[in-house]
């Protein structure tokens, strides 16, 4: 069971009416909401990846403080379908990153302005093209 | 750091109270311009009591339908809130805790209607 707190342990009322926070002059969102699982589409629409995770803080940073201004530095994209069955997550070392100034609109899917041949999240799928399909008979060029 | 590890960690205040778990991570594209977009800076943190089904967000967004399935997600998620991030001491994958005299806020987002059951 996901965690929660028992309703005899919550600090607050739970149908108090919080004032409503000065909005902010850029464009907002929410990061599980609006980013996460989304997909990327590269310059010319292709399917690139989806957004497994992000980037925030410098990296390599293991704990953030308030004082300073955070800022999300690049969109990750890696094999996490185990660990979201059974936990956990996968080491950075195989998470690839997309960095943030690639992408272009954010909106039911993320958009880059690069071509998903330069980046590295496709390593797998480029490799699999030359080594597996490329060598099999016709594997090299557009069927009919 | 990687967000996914302060998802779901819990929030505790100064005095060490847990307040609840981090849902989601407000982000606002208010950041130096590098590329297109300005690079998005974390705002806030958005404290529920509990992680499931939050996702959804119908407690942060004006949407009503499917009507049943609205009403109940919002009152399950009722108690949630948005808490800045000039508030926050310290965070890290093992948890956040607040700082003293930190405020809560509404969790709808800004310039969405946000309709209460």
């Amino acid at each position: 069971m996901s965690p929660r707190l028992r309703r005899s342990t919550r600090p607050f009322p739970p149908d108090e009416t919080l004032p409503e926070p000065v909005r902010p002059a850029g464009l907002v969102l929410d990061a599980r909401l609006h980013l996460l699982d989304r997909q990327t589409l590269d310059v010319d629409d292709v399917p690139v990846a989806t957004v497994d995770d992000l980037e925030i803080g410098p990296p390599g940073s293991s704990l953030l403080a308030g004082t300073d201004s955070v800022f999300v530095t690049a969109l990750l994209s890696g094999p996490v379908l185990a660990t979201r069955i059974f936990g956990g997550r996968p080491p950075a070392s195989r998470l690839h990153r997309i960095d943030w100034r690639h992408v272009t609109d954010v909106g039911t899917t993320v958009r880059l302005g690069v071509h998903g041949d330069s980046l590295d999240v496709l390593w797998v799928e480029r490799w699999v093209r030359d080594h597996v399909i490329g060598r099999i008979p016709g594997g090299r060029h557009d069927p009919g | 750091m990687i967000l996914g590890d302060l998802l779901d960690a819990p929030v505790v205040d100064s005095s060490g109270r847990v307040l609840g778990f981090v849902v989601d991570v407000r982000l606002v594209l208010d950041g130096p311009v590098d590329g297109l977009l300005a690079a998005p800076r974390v705002h806030g943190l958005l404290v529920s009591p509990r992680t499931g089904t939050s996702f959804l967000g119908y407690e942060r967004t004006g949407l009503d339908a499917p009507a049943l399935l609205a009403r109940f997600l919002r009152w399950r998620h009722r108690g949630s809130f948005l808490v800045h991030w000039t508030d926050v001491e310290v965070a890290s994958a093992d948890g956040v805790r607040l700082a003293d005299g930190y405020r809560r806020w509404s969790p709808a987002i800004p310039g969405v209607a946000h309709q209460r059951p």
